[in-house]
């Protein structure tokens, strides 16, 4: 050590600190469509279970799916369910927008921009058309 | 907001940062604590405040954030400017890489107001006040904005990024049509700063073992060269679930390049010749 005089200090000593990451990163339409595919996949897994559940109690006869529809239909599960419609429509949004670049079409920085407003837009949009369609068609 | 190119700074976010707490997954030794306030010289007029990351491993203390006042009636138009003027001026003990100030080297690659660009390219009227400066992130910190890049070059030595000829070498030159060679334009560009790789969460999560954008955008240059014969191999080497698939097309990397180059769209070509070989 005492050969080298640029060493000061024993490395091992004191782990080096690592720079933030996430802690300061700035959220950008990028990173947040990306982050938020990766939730509303997580949403959409769990929503499966509750339409496997759906489904078991609609089989198992009219008490068991009174019940469920009791669930369902409350503000609570109203507001559940319009999350998981919006949660699908996100993800199948973001679905269509990577499986064009999957083909590598649209990687210039305005066509992310706007395929990434598109899907934001687009998953709105039809949330609200499939529960005012639910709503005042289907009744 | 559409982002055009990568230069534009962003004007308004809902979030300045994601909303989790500042301590997430940060390693004791890594916590930033408070530091001190450097005030601007008496009888400055225009005073701009920039926020920087401070880090001196001699003195076995945590990293902290500094406040500089700035005095801009005295310094040029530029952050680097503004980190030379406190560096002559206020703390000489501030460290920090530079050398083209022209945004050619990558050198002053570090964290502006979020995201990662050149000090040199950055005008101090683009940034917020108070402005933050924080080194590049999620690299072991040498020194204030110094970050240790050894292991972001070994990766980049990893995909080999010299030609491969197996023919016989020519009398003269291996030649390319102008045709060919405009399939490396937008690649061989690249300055080797590392904003694109410091800035892509999947090499934040996993980058001891995913390549990152900027060696797998050379990675891309070389397999796009029609020069090269060893295409076979050099997929071969990038067929991993890690090296090459933990990019997720997030598009950090193509929203934050100083050159405004695209590895986001370069590694998507990688996957796709991977597919086409029939790999």
């Amino acid at each position: 050590m005492d050969s080298d005089p640029t060493v000061h200090i024993d490395p091992a000593a004191r782990p080096r600190p690592l720079s933030p990451n996430i802690q300061i990163y700035r959220p950008q339409l990028t990173s947040v469509l990306s982050i938020a595919n990766r939730i509303t996949g997580v949403i959409l897994s769990l929503g499966a279970v509750g339409l496997v559940i759906w489904l078991g109690a609609a089989s198992a006869g009219p008490r068991a799916f009174g019940a469920v529809r009791g669930i369902v239909g409350s503000w609570g599960g109203q507001i559940v369910l319009a999350g998981c419609t919006f949660a699908y429509f996100l993800h199948l949004c973001g679905g269509l927008r990577h499986l064009a670049w999957d083909t590598v079409h649209g990687f210039e920085l305005r066509t992310i921009y706007i395929s990434g407003w598109a899907v934001v837009a687009a998953s709105i949009g039809l949330t609200l058309a499939a529960w005012l369609a639910s709503l005042f068609v289907a009744g | 907001m559409i982002v055009e190119s990568s230069d534009q700074v962003a004007r308004f976010t809902l979030l300045k940062r994601f909303p989790v707490p500042r301590n997430f997954k940060v390693t004791p030794q890594s916590r930033i604590e408070k530091g001190r306030t450097w005030p601007a010289p008496v009888g400055a007029s225009r005073v701009q405040a920039f926020e920087v990351y401070r880090y001196d491993p001699e003195s076995h203390r945590n990293p902290r954030i500094d406040i500089f006042e700035v005095d801009l009636d005295d310094c040029g138009p530029m952050v680097l400017d503004a980190l030379f003027w406190i560096k002559n001026k206020v703390d000489s003990t501030l460290a920090f890489r530079r050398s083209c100030r022209e945004g050619v080297c990558g050198s002053c690659a570090m964290n502006l107001d979020g995201t990662n660009w050149l000090a040199c390219t950055r005008f101090i009227s683009d940034m917020s006040k108070p402005a933050s400066i924080y080194p590049l992130a999620n690299l072991p910190i040498l020194k204030d904005l110094v970050p240790d890049t050894t292991h972001l070059f070994a990766q980049y030595e990893m995909i080999e990024p010299w030609l491969h000829a197996k023919t016989p070498t020519p009398e003269k030159e291996r030649l390319q049509s102008p045709e060919e060679r405009s399939q490396i334009d937008g690649y061989y560009e690249c300055i080797l700063c590392f904003c694109c790789t410091s800035g892509c969460p999947s090499h934040w999560w996993n980058g001891e073992r995913f390549l990152g954008p900027a060696a797998l955008l050379q990675a891309w240059r070389w397999l796009a060269d029609s020069r090269d014969e060893a295409k076979e191999e050099r997929l071969n080497a990038l067929e991993d679930p890690f090296r090459l698939y933990r990019c997720h097309t997030i598009l950090n990397c193509t929203r934050t390049c100083p050159k405004g180059l695209n590895p986001g769209r370069a590694i998507a070509e990688i996957k796709k010749m991977v597919i086409e070989r029939g790999g």
